[in-house]
Parts: structure tokens; sequence; C-alpha cells
């Protein structure tokens, strides 16, 4: 018989709390209660006890017995506050921490399509910067916890997996096909990552933290509990945006009319005027094409991902394991990723105080991909598949009427064109992408063994004694083979192999000690010991001259081969360092981090780093929790630290060494002086400052953090430029010169909106802000400059600025009396631009006049430039919502930045006015009839004017964005279904990655960075915000389902 | 801790102070001074590119900024890379690997003692000092022809470029004022002098190793062109005696025998005398991407399916003002018959026939001087210093010229301004392609012809000579701009 049971819910300070959860304990049915804590709810006889439920207290389940009537008092669940964090070489209560560490939990990422782990983590955390550089798979995402930190050396963090750092960055040999080694591991199996972001946290990793750390922990089994998991999502990949380019008709029109304004100009200055207009149609046969070159190089993209995992317990063993399976076809057409995976996590506890245990994964990865022009220093490759179909004619066609592919000798074929300058056939140089696509490939094949063992004796209560021996070894099978049909760029055919390996080993030992003094004195120490030594070794030869077009592999017959890509590296690192945590009844909370460290590339080899930190649990004082407030503002912690950690990240092995390097005259070996070193080469620093609170508010159902950062970067290892007349070998010498700053606030809020039965919607956010500034070079007055591929400078460093700002000549627009592109110089006079107009003498560069026509010098950035603004956003951050109506969750999650200026390089080249197709709003050009036009008048051969040949303001832009990365919508199964069939879990989802992005910037996609795709380099710390040539992000539809039993 | 751990001693390179411990590691060495200066983008392939297309025997077809067309078009500023930065850079990156060998050879002097180094080894280490003294002198020469005014302007007076002499190797020293024009060839004639008594009368009988490492005749015959472009006329002839005999045949009598080759085309395809000395490739060694002669040249596309091997990045100009189009240039010269390939209506350059397309591609050799110039600027002094058709020049030039148009013998001219318009003619169709042009054009201070659509430049025109690179005035508080 059913009876009516009614009662009231109160915190523990008696107020009454409304929203709480109430069920009979078993059956689905429950209700809420009301404004002022009561409920009422039918239950049946049957019914034995109640469930309470709230976020931010201890779930209470009370029997009912007879009673019909019940006053609850809820406790707030101190297991949120008691939260661990993983920290380094240990972990740590969240409530106790000093430190700044940011934690993501591995479900968040945990249905992205991504290949590796981090390319999910954008948004996600305050103070974590993440750009996805192009829309290439497995292209490492360039990662920067509070700004760029080093301008030689690396700014990605440390990624330490399971305790052992591992390695990061594209390491292939190709420039089409880039890797990232943090594919290896398998998403899925990551329980949490934490970004150590002050120095407090960092300084334990000394030498290497100067870039912040990142911690990936891996799931393990858990006591008692036997579990079998397995997800699954199926995905299409497509672009978001492509340019729109002219046709056939309008290709031909405005080429010509191109043609036909250089004649006049010629004719202007008494030359001859003997340009063919030979931009036609049709050939003489009446073929004719209107070709979008897109079609041919992008698709839809099929991906699917299965992950299959085992996981239990006993009170001796606990285990995990899994296994997974992903293979993904991205939008451009050869690009591919697939990975295999394995692994096994086993903790054993030998004897009650002797634990041992081992963490062991292997993975296989296969990347494949078209030259792109977007990973390596090829964004202005005639080949590369970001910028050939925007630049190839329209009026060419991909295929003759036979069928075969239109191509003369490695270029192209004429089709109806013909050259103006000599009016016969125009074969223009570039590849027909048709013939590459099909007959070239690019592979990078990766495998990797990472783990560790370690055994752990508790020698005293609270003392344990830990040895922990890890290995990371990884391959990459580096492949590139080049058809030697017509149309391709070796006409003799090529493959090129490359393999590596790098094999690392870490050695650490630590003794912790845990114990609480008295009642509330709660004092940790650390002390520990860290060796690890890597090797990296790379050889590849070059073979061309393929004996017959059956050979596809370098295995096959050539006639020529070289040696290519030799490389052998060793570098090794010792370290000493230690650990106290103090805190008085968890309200006075203290932590010294010190380091020492060893590093062999260095000249001075040894560094000290420490930081330390304070922190004030105000809301634990007994004057806050008695309160007034104290009941709402449940939560106050003010913590501030200091530290100098230091950073050798991405250093050459031998950079400190003056040396001579082998090489070749012709068939003879040489000996020549290739490093000129430096005896006083050491670690760059960075001092860091960070100030901040944690806040809660309603038991916590507001919670908040908030920090102010200062990087300070000193002794910076610049390449101190050499006057090149000097002949010293790359021009530079290695010395620790420079400073930087880095500066802003970083916040994180969540918010659980409403909570009931039926219905929850959570919000959390977070943002963060950059100020950077250059404080010193390697000389007074030094700009560094960046190229683009090798071709371009539009970014340059120098003190005062932010790093690498885009130096560009300012463009006054077009001159309406006369359709030139008119430049304003440093010394305030306008000068324009004519093609070939002029014939200026001693007093000018051909086709530049003031704007009465006289005369006058070409402007150059580095005379007439002007500083456009910082290239890295100043304002980040991500925006996430989750709402649940019953079994049906639906997840918005929005990333966003700004602040930052892009030099879309891309955008010159699209309205460049040799033979290159242009985007249609080139339309829009100056006539004698359209005298205000966005673009200048058009002359045949032109490529000054629109910024090819000078960076010019007008290709300048803005960089914000607000980006909705992730559009997800749920179905859980119901319980009483799935307990039906012996199932725990299951839900059935539909996501959408990309789904929509909102910016002014004209280009494809404001995240392109076509110099930012290496880990460790210059050109990926003060080369950002360059998009040239790049290919854009994919937009990707996911099915996917879990279910565990 | 593993303390040697933490001084890795490289397994690849090699530290500086090993590097003279061996007879073999110095030789070594000096192979590494020549690898240097001929590095595609200076004497392997690139100085030789632009010093042609500055003038007015090539159209640009590529439009392409990396392959040289604001050097052909006059465009260049001095922010560009491919050209202006790239070929200083590399001709100063020669010039200080000369300069650590010649320190390195003083500094060890003291090692070269038996039993490691033969007895004999003071006479090698005169033939090395010998060889670093010709490869200055021959990247300082080179590097004034496109960032300095000519020596005929001000007789040397203009600004030059600056004098490095000794070994770089750390970061003192980096301001550097340019030297005058004459000071730097002064220099260059210093070294050259000091070459032609330090270097071997032959470097053995190897024709490949007496072409591609210098002996003494190929000091005598750079100081031929040194002194031509500096208009002291009677030192070319002073010098070119000692290679070039009064009468055939044309061989030299000392040293390596040098001399006018049967065929023209066989300079090009075979190990010979003439060349005096070439940059060598080999499919291992090659000149590097977009540096390649044959790339440049040679035609794009394919004939009769076989691709053309190169990229067709400049055709030869046919219109009036070109060579092809001067009635000197005869239709049966075997320098037109063999070097001259007409494709879909277009000319190209076909000097360098291993294009991408053969089994050894980009291996031809890039010439950097030949005997057949020698004897051209030998009659060319002649004529200028007598002012006078004279005997022996026109017999020096009908040589080379009926080497490969046999009916084409200037009998005699009515004028010295005649018979100098002949031999002009005559370089620049004996030397098409081989980076000679802009060179004959700034030691007589004449205006750069225009071609196409691109306009004459003059003498007096800011762009006569390349800007002074943004990277060494950046970088060289003492430098001074074009």
């Amino acid at each position: 018989q059913d009876r009516t049971i009614t009662g009231t819910v109160g915190g523990s300070d008696g107020a009454s709390i409304p929203g709480v959860t109430v069920l009979v304990k078993g059956t689905k049915l429950g209700t809420s209660t009301d404004a002022d804590g009561k409920f009422s709810l039918t239950a049946p006889a049957t019914a034995t006890a109640l469930v309470f439920s709230y976020v931010g207290y201890a779930t209470q389940e009370v029997a009912i017995g007879n009673r019909t009537s019940f006053n609850v008092s809820l406790v707030t669940d101190t297991k949120s506050l008691e939260e661990v964090v993983v920290v380094g070489y240990g972990t740590q209560s969240r409530r106790d921490l000093t430190g700044n560490v940011a934690t993501i939990t591995g479900k968040e990422i945990a249905t992205a399509p991504v290949q590796s782990f981090d390319q999910a983590l954008q948004g996600r955390a305050p103070g974590v910067n993440i750009t996805t550089p192009n829309g290439v798979l497995n292209n490492p995402p360039v990662i920067r916890i509070r700004g760029v930190n080093s301008i030689n050396l690396s700014s990605t963090p440390l990624i330490v997996i399971d305790g052992i750092p591992t390695f990061t960055g594209n390491t292939s040999a190709l420039g089409s096909v880039p890797n990232n080694p943090l594919s290896n591991l398998n998403p899925a199996d990551i329980e949490s990552m934490e970004v150590l972001k002050d120095a407090s946290a960092t300084a334990i990793y000394g030498s290497r933290a100067a870039g912040g750390v990142i911690l990936v922990t891996t799931k393990k089994g858990k006591k008692g509990q036997s579990h079998v998991s397995y997800d699954t999502w199926a995905g299409w990949s497509k672009p978001v945006k492509l340019y729109d380019v002219m046709n056939a008709q309008q290709y031909v029109d405005l080429k010509n009319e191109a043609v036909r304004n250089l004649n006049a100009n010629r004719r202007a200055i008494g030359a001859a005027a003997t340009n063919v207009e030979g931009f036609k149609l049709a050939d003489a046969n009446g073929n004719a094409a209107d070709t979008r070159w897109y079609d041919y190089i992008y698709r839809t993209g099929f991906s699917q991902s299965h992950n299959l995992n085992f996981s239990g317990g006993t009170d001796k063993t606990s285990f995990y394991s899994s296994v997974g399976y992903t293979t993904q076809k991205g939008m451009i057409v050869n690009n591919e990723f697939k990975r295999v995976s394995a692994r096994l996590n086993v903790d054993h506890k030998v004897f009650k105080n002797f634990t041992v245990g081992m963490r062991v994964a292997y993975s296989s990865t296969m990347n494949s991909s078209p030259n792109t022009g977007s990973v390596g220093d090829n964004s202005f490759g005639s080949a590369g598949l970001g910028r050939v179909p925007i630049l190839l004619p329209p009026n060419l066609a991909a295929y003759n009427p036979d069928g075969s592919p239109n191509v003369s000798g490695t270029s192209i074929g004429p089709g109806p064109n013909l050259n103006p300058a000599n009016g016969l056939p125009f074969v223009i140089g570039f590849i027909n992408p048709v013939v590459d696509i099909k007959n070239n490939k690019f592979t990078s094949d990766g495998a990797q063994i990472e783990g560790s063992v370690y055994a752990d004796w508790e020698l005293l209560k609270g003392l344990n004694l830990r040895t922990t021996y890890g290995v990371n070894n990884l391959s990459f099978e580096d492949k590139a083979f080049y058809t030697s049909l017509a149309g391709s760029l070796t006409p003799t055919g090529e493959a090129d192999n490359y393999y590596r390996t790098n094999k690392r080993w870490n050695w650490q030992n630590t003794l912790q000690y845990d114990h609480t003094f008295g009642e509330n004195h709660n004092v940790s120490l650390l002390v520990g010991n860290e060796q690890q030594n890597t090797d990296v070794q790379r050889w590849g030869a070059s073979r061309t001259g393929v004996a017959d077009d059956f050979f596809t592999t370098f295995q096959g017959n050539y006639t020529n081969i070289a040696s290519s890509g030799q490389f052998q590296g060793t570098n090794y690192l010792v370290s000493f360092f230690g650990r106290v945590n103090y805190n008085y009844a968890h309200k006075y909370l203290a932590t010294v981090n010190v380091r020492r460290d060893g590093y062999s590339a260095f000249a001075k080899k040894y560094g000290n780093f420490y930081g330390a930190s304070l922190g004030y649990v105000v809301s634990e004082e007994e004057f806050w929790k008695k309160s007034s407030f104290g009941s709402v503002f449940s939560t106050l912690k003010l913590t501030g630290s200091y530290g100098v950690v230091g950073n050798n990240q991405g250093i050459n092995d031998f950079v400190a060494l003056s040396t001579y390097t082998s090489g070749l005259y012709a068939a003879n070996p040489t000996l020549y002086y290739s490093n000129a070193g430096n005896t006083n080469l050491t670690w760059e620093t960075s001092k860091k400052t960070d100030v901040g609170f944690a806040f809660g508010f309603l038991q916590d159902r507001l919670r908040g953090n908030f920090a102010y950062y200062e990087n300070l970067v000193d002794g910076l290892i610049l390449d101190v430029p050499q006057a090149p007349s000097k002949g010293i070998p790359n021009n530079s010498i290695s010395a620790n010169v420079g400073s930087m700053r880095n500066t802003g606030v970083e916040m994180d809020v969540s918010y659980n909106v409403f909570q009931d039965k039926a219905f929850s919607w959570t919000v959390s956010g977070n943002l963060t802000t950059l100020k950077n500034r250059v404080l010193t070079l390697a000389t007074e007055g030094q700009r560094i400059s960046t190229g683009t591929g090798g071709l371009e400078f539009p970014n340059y460093t120098q003190v005062g600025n932010s790093v690498g700002e885009i130096l560009a000549v300012q463009s006054l627009g077009v001159n309406p009396d006369n359709g030139q592109r008119m430049i304003r110089k440093a010394d305030g006079t306008v000068v324009q631009y004519n093609h070939l107009g002029t014939n200026p003498g001693s007093l000018g560069t051909p086709g530049w006049t003031t704007l009465d026509g006289k005369p006058a010098f070409a402007p150059t950035p580095l005379a007439d430039g002007v500083y456009y603004g910082p290239v890295l956003p100043t304002w980040y951050g991500g925006f996430d919502n989750t709402f649940r109506y019953k079994n049906i969750d639906l997840g918005l999650f929005v990333q966003f930045s700004g602040g930052n200026y892009i030099y879309n390089g891309t955008k010159s080249g699209l309205h460049d006015q040799r033979f290159w197709n242009n985007e249609v709003d080139i339309l829009d050009h100056w006539t004698d009839n359209s005298r205000t036009a966005k673009w200048p008048r058009v002359v045949y051969g032109d490529n000054v004017s629109n910024g090819s040949a000078l960076v010019m303001s007008s290709n300048v832009e803005k960089g914000d964005f607000a980006r909705l990365r992730q559009v997800s919508l749920g179905y859980s199964f119901g319980q009483t279904l799935l307990s039906r069939v012996n199932v725990a879990s299951a839900r059935l989802y539909v996501q959408v990655q990309n789904a929509l992005l909102f910016t002014k910037y004209s280009g494809i996609d404001p995240e392109i960075s076509t110099n930012g795709t290496s880990g460790v380099n210059a050109g990926a710390n003060i080369g950002a915000g360059v998009d040239r040539n790049s290919v854009g992000q994919a937009r990707t539809y996911t099915v996917g389902f879990n279910i565990g039993f | 801790c593993q303390t040697d751990k933490l001084s890795p001693v490289p397994v690849t390179l090699f530290s500086d102070k090993v590097v003279f411990d061996t007879p073999a590691r110095v030789e070594l060495q000096a192979n590494g001074m020549y690898s240097y200066v001929k590095v595609g983008t200076f004497l392997g392939g690139r100085f030789q590119i632009f010093n042609d297309i500055r003038a007015e025997e090539f159209l640009n077809r590529a439009s392409n900024l990396v392959t040289g067309t604001a050097v052909w078009n006059h465009t260049l500023y001095e922010g560009s890379q491919n050209d202006v930065i790239n070929t200083w850079g590399a001709g100063y990156a020669a010039i200080n690997q000369i300069n650590v060998f010649l320190t390195g050879l003083d500094a060890n002097a003291a090692k070269f003692v038996p039993p490691i180094f033969p007895a004999d080894y003071a006479n090698k280490v005169k033939n090395y000092r010998g060889e670093a003294q010709f490869l200055r002198a021959l990247c300082y020469y080179s590097l004034l022809q496109l960032y300095a005014r000519p020596y005929a302007d001000g007789n040397g007076g203009k600004l030059g470029l600056p004098l490095r002499l000794r070994g770089e190797v750390d970061d003192t020293g980096n301001d550097l004022a340019r030297s005058s024009v004459a000071e730097v060839y002064t220099q260059i004639l210093t070294d050259l002098d000091a070459a032609e008594g330090n270097l071997p009368l032959t470097n053995g009988a190897s024709l490949f190793t007496n072409t591609t490492r210098a002996h003494r005749n190929t000091a005598i015959a750079l100081k031929t062109r040194v002194y031509l472009s500096m208009g002291r006329y009677a030192d070319v002839i002073r010098e070119a005696n000692k290679l070039v005999p009064a009468t055939a045949p044309f061989v030299a009598s000392s040293g390596v025998a040098n001399g006018l080759n049967s065929s023209v085309v066989t300079v090009f395809t075979q190990e010979n005398t003439e060349s005096i000395l070439s940059s060598p490739f080999t499919t291992a060694d090659g000149p590097g991407t977009q540096n390649q002669l044959a790339y440049y040249y040679l035609p794009p596309g394919s004939t009769n399916g076989v691709p053309n091997g190169g990229n067709g990045e400049y055709g030869l100009n046919t219109a009036a003002g070109g060579i092809l189009a001067s009635p000197a240039f005869a239709a049966t010269d075997a320098r037109r018959t063999n070097f001259v390939q007409v494709v879909g209506g277009e000319s190209f350059l076909k000097k360098y026939p291993n294009g991408s397309n053969t089994s050894t591609p980009y291996v031809d050799k890039a010439p950097i001087i030949r005997y057949a110039e020698v004897m051209l600027n030998l009659a060319e002094a002649r004529v200028r210093s007598t002012n006078s058709v004279d005997p022996q020049a026109l017999l020096l030039l009908n040589a080379v010229r009926t080497r490969s148009n046999p009916t084409g013998a200037y009998t005699t001219f009515a004028s010295a301004a005649d018979m100098l318009t002949a031999m002009l003619l005559e370089r620049r169709i004996e030397f098409l392609g081989e980076g000679l042009r802009n060179i004959d054009i700034m030691r007589l201070l004449v205006p750069i012809p225009g071609k196409g659509s691109v306009s004459a430049v003059n003498p007096t025109d800011l762009l006569y000579v390349w800007p002074i690179p943004a990277s060494e005035l950046s970088t060289n508080k003492l430098m001074v701009r074009n």
C-alpha cells in the first residue's frame, strides 16, 4: 500500500535547501524540495529508504521504517573539497593546494573526434591557449601556458604521462605529413590532466618548467568494481569555408584587362606595348574548361573510433586495460590517421607496506597526408594543396579530352592560354594536382612503447620510499614517393625514407613523509632524485631516377641515392629536488619547492630553481564560519607564489660547443666550421609570480578561481646576430641575453544554475588575458625577423612590443584618380605604384611615384613599416553549458579568443596580377568608370599593389573570433531498461565539432598559423599570426555510443 | 649521477680542437672552402644566373621572386631575400671559412711535424694557403660585381665592401666599414699574386681535380679578368701572356695544359682543359632547389613525351637587342645549333644539359672561368691598350669564333671601335648563360639594356648596382647603404 511521505531538508546551519533530489531507494520514484526545502511524495509499501542528494552535499540515505515525516539535515560534501590533484611526484588535496593547477578530466575530452588529447584542450582551462594551426590531421597544436615563454627554445609545456616526461612536437622528416608523439596516447585512457602554471606548482620540474607542465594521469582500476566499457563514434569531416575564386569567364576577362593596362603603361612611357591578350576560354580545337580546383582536393572524410576497456580490483590488485582503434580520414584527399593502441595499468600490494605496479602502453600510428603547404616550411611551394586550388587558372582542365591528365613536362599544360610576353602557349610551371594526388604519397608511421614500473615501500607510517623507472621509446618511419609521370615535379621519380628513434629512460627515487603533529600541524616532505637520458637518431636517404614506374617504394630500383636527414643527438639531465608542504589546520598553508638540475647541452651545466607559496583559507576561520555571510560565501582561499624555473626544452644538444661538420665537395668529403660555441651558455630562467584566490558560494554551487600572474623570462637564449659579412655559421652565436615578460589575469567559474530530478543546467567558463612585452634583446634596437617559408618576413620582434608583431607598410587604399595603390612612407610622403609604368632613373624605383608623379623610392617594411599590435591573443577562453532533461543531455562549448592581429598573406596571393586566379572580390577593382574600388587598377604582372612583394596593412586584419567548438546531444538509456539486460550505463550521442565560427576575419580561419606548426623553433614562438596558403580546420559531425557493463 | 653523461662528445661533429690533427683532416678542410664557394646560392649557380638575367639576353617566364624576377626587372630592395641577402651571406660565409682555415694553418703550425705529418708538409701548407688566397680573391671579386659601383666609376673611389681578413669565431669585431672599391681590388690582387706563388703548378694528372681545385694557371686566369674589370689593360696582357701563346695552338706552356678545346660542346659535357675552374656537382651533392643552371634555362614541358628537363624560368630573348637577333650569331654557329633549343616557338638555352629528366639531374658543372675567356680578355686588352686593329687580337678572336662558326672568321675591321664591338658581341655569344654579361657591362660603365617590358638601367641609376642587404645594415653599425 502506498503512503505519503513529507519532510523538510536543511543544511547543517539549519537553513532550508531548495532543489534537493529525494528518491525512493531502488526506484525511479522521487521529487525535489521546493523553495522552502519541503517535499512530499508517495512511496510504495515496499519502500525501505529515501535517498537525498544535492550538489555540494554528501548524499544521505535515511531508512523509512514507520515514519511518514522527515526532517533531514545534509552536510557539506567534503569530498568535493577533498578533490585530489596530481602534482609533480605526488598528489595533493585541492583544499591544501597553494600552487596554480587547473584540472581537466578525461571525460571532458573523451568524445572529441581528435587524433591527440592536446587538440581537445582548447578553451578548457584558464591560462592555457591552444591553437590549431591548420586542418591537416594530427598536426600538433600550439600550446601556450600563460603566453610565449621563450624565443628560441620551446614554449611548449613539459608533458608528463604518469610521471614520465614524454616527447612532443612534430618530428616528421617530411614537410608534408606531420606527426605528433602525443597521438600515441589513446585519449580514452586518460583519467585527468592537470596544468601546472605558477612557480609553486612547476618548480619541482625545475629546468623544464618555464612553459608550464601538463601532467597526464591514465586510468586505473578501482577496488571491488569490475567494469567493462565500449565507446565508439563515427564522424564525417568537411571544410567549413573555402575561398570564392573567379570562374573561367571572369578569369579570362580580368587577366586580358590587366594585359591591356600593362600595354597602356608601356605606351605611356614610350616603350614597346606588345604584350598579348592571351587568356582564352577555349583552345583552337574548341576545348574549354571551367574548373573548380577545390573539387579535386577536398572531400567528406569518414572517421571511426572504437575503445574497449576492462578494469577491476581486489584488496590486493587493481588493473585497467584497454585496446583502442581509430581510423580517421580528413577533408583533404589522402589525409588519414590511424592508431591501434593497448594499455595495461596494474597496481599490486605485495605486502601490507609494499606495493608495486606498472603502467605500460603500446601504440602504432599511421599518418598520411598530401603536400598541403601547411605543415612544414612549404607555404609557398608550387605543389601545396592549400595554395594550388586558389592559384590555378580555372580555364585549364584537369584532364585532356582523352582522359589523360593535362600536363606539359613537370607543369600543368598550357590549355588555351598564351603567354602575354610572347604570345606562345603558356606553360605556367605549377603542378596539375590530380597527378600529385593520384601518384605521390607521404606517410609517417609511428610506434611507441612507453611506461614505467614502480615499487613503493612504506618504511614507517607516513614515510614512503618510492622508485620508478620509466621508458619512452618512439620510432617514426617517414616515407615520400614522387612519381616520374609527367606533371610531377620530379621527372625521374624519387623516393625518400627516414627512420627516427627517440629513446628515453627516466629513473626517479623519492622519499615522502606525511605526518600530522599535534592536532593541526600537517607536514608533508619530499626529497628526490631524477635522471633522464635521451638519445635521438635519424637516418635516411633520397633515391632518384626510378628504374620503372612499376616501383612506388624506396626499396625499388633507382639510379641515384643521396644521404638525407642524418641526425644523432644525446642529452642527459640529472636532478635533486625537495618539497615541503605545511599547513596549520588546513587554514594556513605553505609550500616550498627546490630543485637543482644539471643538463648536458649547456656549458655551465647546473642551475638552481625554486618556488615558494603561501595560502590562507579564510573560510576555515571560526569567525567566518559563524558569520552571517559565511553560509552563503562558503569558501575563500587566498594564495600567492613566487619562484624561478628554467628552460632547456628544445635546445640543440651540442650548441655550446665550437664544432666542425663534414660535408661534400662533389665526390670529396669536406670539413668545415659549423657552429660558433659559447662557453658561457646556460639555462633560460623564468621568474613566475602568482597571486589569486579561490571562492565558493552557496555551499559551492558557484565556484571559481582568480589569479594574476607575471612571468619574467630572463637570460633568453638568443641567436645573437652577427653581421653577415663576418660569415659566422648561421650568422649568429647563441647567448643568454634577452628578457621578456608575460602578465595577465585568469579566472574560471562554474555554476550549478539549476538542478532537480528532471532538469539540470551547469555553466562553466574561463577567461585569460595576456600582455607580452619583450624587454631586452641581444643588441640595442635589434629587430628579429621571422620568415614565412623563408620568403616573406611579416613578423618582427622588438623591445617594447609583443613578440613577432606584424610590421607592414601603411596602405592608404586606392587612389581614385588613377587606381594606384597608395602607401604612406615613414617621412609622411605618400607614394603610389604603377606597375612597369615609370622610368625613374636615379631618383626612384620603377613604378613608384609621389602623388604628383615624381619618381620615388619604393617603401620598405623596415624603413616605413608600422607595427600592428600583438599576434598572440590578448584574451581567450572557453564557455561551457551543459543541460540535462531527464535522459537527454545537451552540451554547448564555445571557445573564444581575440585582441590579436593576423597577416593575411593568402589574401595578397588571391589578388596577385600574375597569371594567378583571384578571389571574386577582385571584380571590384579600379577602372575609369569605377573609381571608388576596393582593389587597384589591374596591371598584368603586378605583384606589388596586392601585397605579394610588400607586406602591407591592407592585408593585416584583426583575429577576434568565437567558435562553437562542440555541440553535443546525448540520450542515456534508463536504468530500468539497462538493469534488465545487465548493462550499467549506455549513452547515444550526436555531436558537431567546429559547428559555427563568428569572426570578422576575411580568411578561411582566424586560427591558421602558418609558422606555428613546429613545437621547437623560433617560428612557432615569434612567427604567429601569419596566414599563408594553409588549409583551415574541418567541421566534423559525429555519432557516438558508450556502453558500460 | 653519471657525470660523464653531462658532457657528451658528439659523434658526428668535430671539436674545433682536433681539425688540424692529421693531414687528412686538413685536406678535408681545403675541400670545405671550395664547397662554400660553390654553393648553389653563390658560384654554384645563382651568381652566374643573376649576372646574366640582369641584362638583356633572357626573358623571365615564371614571375617568381624566388628565382630572380626582381633581379631581372630591377625591383630589388634591401630586404630581397633570395638574391640581395642570400648572395651576400653566401659570399661572406665562404670568405670566413677561408679566413678561419688560414688562421688555423698558422695557429696549428706546430702540429705539422712528423710522424703524423710528412716532413715536407710545409710545401703542402703553402699550396693550401695559395688555394685559400685564390678563393678569397674570387669571392671578393664576385661580390664587388653586384654590391659596389664599378671600378670605372671614379677609379675605384666609390664605396666597396667590408674587408674581412681574419677568421671570425666569436662575437667581437661585428662592425666594420666598407673599404673603397680600389682597396678591395688591391686586396684581391695581393691575394692573387700571393696565390700564384703559393699554388702548385698542377694538381696531378686528373682533369677533374685540375678544374675543381686551383693551380697556378687558375690564379693567373682570374687576374686577367680582375685587371680587365679595372681597365688595367697592360696588366691583363702581362698576365694573359703567361697562359696564351702568340700563335695557335692556344695552350698554356706551363702548369696545367689549359687550352682552347676543339669543340665548344664538350666543354660543357666532358672533362677538358679549357675549363680552368668550375663548380662541380654530384647527385649526392647537388646545387640545391632552384639554384640549378639547368633548372633555370632548360625548357619546361616535354618533347615527344620526354620531359625537357628544366623549369624554363628564363627563355632567351629573341627580340632585337638580344644576342639571338644579332647578325654576328650565325644560324649555323655550333653555339646556336647546340645551345639554343626552340620549344613551342620559344628559344631556350641548352648549355647545361643535365636537367631533371636525366639519370644524373643537375650535375652540370657551373663554369667560373675558362681559357676562351682569357684569350678574349687578352684580345680586348690589346685592342684597348693600342687602340688599333691589333693582329694578335684578331687571331685570338677568330680562334674562339671559328671553332664554332668555321666560316665566320673576321678578316679585318675598319676601326678599333668596330673591332671592340665585335669582340663584345663574341663574348655575349660565347659566354651566354655563364655569368659574364653583367661583369662586362659593369666594367665598361654602360647602361644595362632593357628587355621585354623592362626598361634599361643607366649607370647613374640607383639600381645600377644591388642594394646592400638589410641583414648587414641592421647588424653592422658602420655599414653604409648603396
